[in-house]
């Protein structure tokens, strides 16, 4: 008399939480996810092949629109590995430089994943109250490159500039005020019964999983595994730097909330740090006007805000382009954890968790 | 309550529409008076303004009126107020927009249930009794109803309580038949949803109502909310406090706001039951839900707060000799109502979303057994009375 289906469900292309283009083909038993297949591609520009026909100079305007939140991270992998490709040695200044503002770029990354990961569970006055501090950063990269959201902040060799007047004030102003910030958010959902609820054993991904996957970032060390690019393999002025790497051990998603905000103080810290220390000097190498290239090849890996975001770039004798180019985008990556993590769970246990992985599908598709 | 004169039929059918009209004119007031409300308490909970924008820099009445600042290069103090046109823009944007109807749903029943949401939820507003009296009588003069009384009531049910809960229970229909006619995935999921958890939640809520019905033993409107005021042991007071806040978080889930708003939950199911529509049929819904948080702090101001009297649970009897504080004013019944809207715009910016298992949960693990320990205590505390 009564017939048992299965319900096949297309979350996304065009969906409000699925984080721009991601597609899921979803079977629903009732409530509960049987099955999850995470369709990509619909934000492929080809990146990797386009920055293949563009001089060393030229691809970095690509990387921005990568992550597109997150752009300086970007940026400087591209930036450093081209260095490591000629052997380059960026002034010190520069690296500091470079160090502050990619730990800027890792707060504005944090907080637009609060913002989002917080509307999508329905707590929709942190979406606000962030905007507001990452209104200040971009502000911050405004007075430094002159654009908000796709930088282009480096050179490679360096900066192309100085850091223009007044900008050590604007940064020690949202230093003072920030920690504030990052309590009242804690204030709103921390100890909120409803946020625990919607967010404690919610998409778990065991630190062997995590592992087995690939899997990298706050995510990973959600799990308990304290491998950060910034300690492991240390880069930019990083290993001058005194900070710590969170780590929790539940691998759920209210864990994952627990280490981006510590990491979030911490980037505080290193961005103190960096302004404090900051040294004198030139902020350019000398390059030649033109990078040509040896036959070589180099894998340059980095902690961006999602994970290991690392750039892997052949030479070819003579050539002013890449003769290969690829990255391991973070983002691409942590997405193959999904179905793990959702199937057996619920249909709003899918949006907790797409936002707790924090993916940006122009990286995941470039 | 006050005497009623002899009507002759004319003038009680007569009446019976003014009021109705009456009402329907109240409902659409403080209706997008709340959309705006909910506008700008949720601006000022984010650290913003809230609507600002629409009618416009230069132009409208707002331009007109601040011309002069406009002239002197300043931001004129009125621009705070630009967003108060859309309290009829909501609405007449709704009514202008193409009204579609998805091929594949079955039309007649898509088309019926959105009327059947709003009808059910403004006919409630037919047993609710602002004010236990005439609040005025019309003068002699005036042809046909002149020496006629207007209530604050429209009829005088002495089941008013059982009418209202019976018609609010039509509702769900409205949401559950629209998202099946939808003929479409994730209106189906929200309206399951809404089904199941309307009916849930309509436990705990009807019995929450039955703490005041024992404790009175009337279900007429105007006894109740007097006899509450006046008669009841102030020993009730702890049990009718608790009793309200289980109506009101059960209010919450009834009329699918935060954090209760699975059947549209935005974040999941796009919009949830009303997926598919548009225009003015998806503004009965929107109407509808914005009514219904109006019914339910209509129905917890009478029934927990004392309605028209100024203090609730039997203290209003301390007071009823002051001058006008003592007398039953439906002043006091609108500002408690309104307090109680605000209420539900404020949790909306505070807390987050609860998962439906959760929702579900709530209101059978702890709601329903606490409502059922409440009924008993009540009924005790009537039979030592």
């Amino acid at each position: 008399m009564f017939k048992n289906e299965e319900m096949e469900i297309n979350m996304g292309p065009q969906h409000p939480s699925t984080h721009g283009v991601l597609r899921l083909k979803l079977k629903l038993d009732g409530e509960i996810i049987t099955k999850c297949t995470p369709c990509i591609g619909y934000l492929h520009r080809g990146v990797e092949k386009i920055c293949e026909n563009k001089s060393f100079f030229q691809g970095q305007v690509w990387t921005d629109r990568m992550d597109y939140t997150s752009a300086i991270a970007n940026n400087l992998g591209w930036a450093e590995s081209i260095e490591k490709l000629f052997g380059i040695t960026v002034p010190r200044r520069a690296v500091y430089i470079r160090t502050l503002l990619n730990e800027f770029n890792r707060l504005a990354s944090h907080l637009i994943w609060l913002a989002t990961h917080g509307l999508d569970i329905g707590a929709m006055t942190v979406f606000i109250y962030t905007f507001r501090e990452r209104e200040a950063i971009l502000d911050i990269f405004d007075a430094f490159c002159g654009s908000r959201l796709t930088t282009t902040a480096f050179r490679i060799g360096g900066l192309r500039e100085d850091l223009p007047p007044g900008f050590e004030k604007k940064v020690r102003d949202f230093l003072a005020k920030f920690p504030d910030c990052i309590n009242e958010y804690e204030t709103l959902l921390t100890e909120n019964r409803i946020w625990k609820k919607r967010t404690i054993g919610v998409g778990i991904l065991k630190a062997e999983d995590a592992i087995a996957m690939g899997v990298t970032g706050p995510v990973l060390r959600a799990a308990g595994v304290p491998y950060d690019i910034r300690k492991a393999f240390p880069y930019a002025a990083y290993s001058e730097m005194d900070f710590e790497i969170p780590t929790r051990t539940e691998a759920d998603t209210y864990a994952r909330y627990q280490v981006r905000l510590e990491e979030m103080r911490q980037s505080a810290r290193i961005i103190q740090q960096c302004i404090d220390g900051l040294p004198e000097g030139p902020v350019m190498a000398k390059l030649p006007k033109v990078l040509r290239s040896e036959v070589n090849e180099v894998y340059h890996p980095t902690e961006a805000p999602k994970g290991e975001l690392g750039y892997y770039l052949v030479g070819e004798k003579g050539s002013l382009n890449p003769y290969r180019f690829h990255v391991r985008a973070p983002g691409f990556i942590n997405l193959q954890a999904l179905p793990m993590m959702i199937e057996g769970g619920l249909v709003a246990d899918v949006i907790a968790t797409i936002g707790t992985l924090d993916v940006v599908l122009g990286e995941i598709d470039r | 309550m006050n005497a009623t004169p002899e009507l002759t039929l004319l003038q009680t059918c007569l009446m019976a529409v003014i009021q109705a009209v009456c009402v329907v004119l109240f409902i659409f007031i403080i209706v997008p008076l709340t959309i705006y409300a909910e506008r700008k308490v949720l601006g000022h909970a984010q650290d913003r303004l809230g609507a600002t924008r629409i009618a416009g820099h230069r132009v409208g009445l707002t331009g007109w009126l601040n011309r002069g600042m406009w002239r002197m290069g300043k931001v004129p103090f009125l621009s705070y107020w630009r967003g108060l046109p859309m309290l009829v823009g909501d609405i007449a944007k709704l009514f202008l927009k193409e009204d579609i109807v998805p091929t594949k749903a079955d039309r007649a029943i898509f088309l019926v249930a959105p009327a059947l949401s709003l009808i059910a939820s403004v006919v409630v507003f037919a047993a609710v009794s602002f004010y236990p009296g005439a609040l005025f009588t019309f003068p002699k003069f005036v042809p046909v109803l002149g020496g006629v009384p207007f209530n604050g009531f429209i009829t005088d049910m002495n089941v008013g309580l059982l009418f209202i809960l019976g018609i609010a229970s039509v509702g769900v229909y409205g949401i559950v038949l629209g998202a099946w006619a939808s003929n479409s995935k994730y209106p189906l999921l929200g309206g399951l949803r809404s089904g199941a958890q309307i009916v849930s939640y309509e436990v705990p809520l009807t019995l929450s109502l039955l703490v005041p019905v024992v404790l009175t033993g009337t279900l007429n409107f105007n006894d109740m909310t007097r006899k509450l005021a006046l008669e009841t042991s102030p020993l009730a007071a702890p049990l009718m406090a608790v009793g309200f806040l289980v109506y009101f978080t059960c209010g919450f889930a009834e009329t699918n706001r935060m954090p209760f708003d699975m059947p549209e939950a935005e974040n999941e199911l796009v919009a949830g039951f009303h997926t598919e529509y548009s225009g003015m049929r998806f503004g009965f819904f929107y109407l509808a839900e914005y009514i219904n948080m109006v019914v339910v702090s209509a129905l917890a101001s009478a029934f927990f707060l004392g309605g028209p009297y100024l203090l609730p649970f039997g203290l209003h009897r301390f007071v009823q000799d002051w001058p006008v504080l003592g007398a039953p004013n439906a002043l006091w019944y609108v500002v408690k109502m309104i307090l109680l809207l605000f209420v539900f715009i404020w949790v909306r910016g505070t807390i987050p979303r609860y998962r439906y298992d959760q929702v579900m949960a709530v209101a059978w693990k702890y709601l329903i057994p606490f409502t059922l320990v409440l009924v008993v205590l009540a009924a005790a505390l009537r039979f030592a009375a």
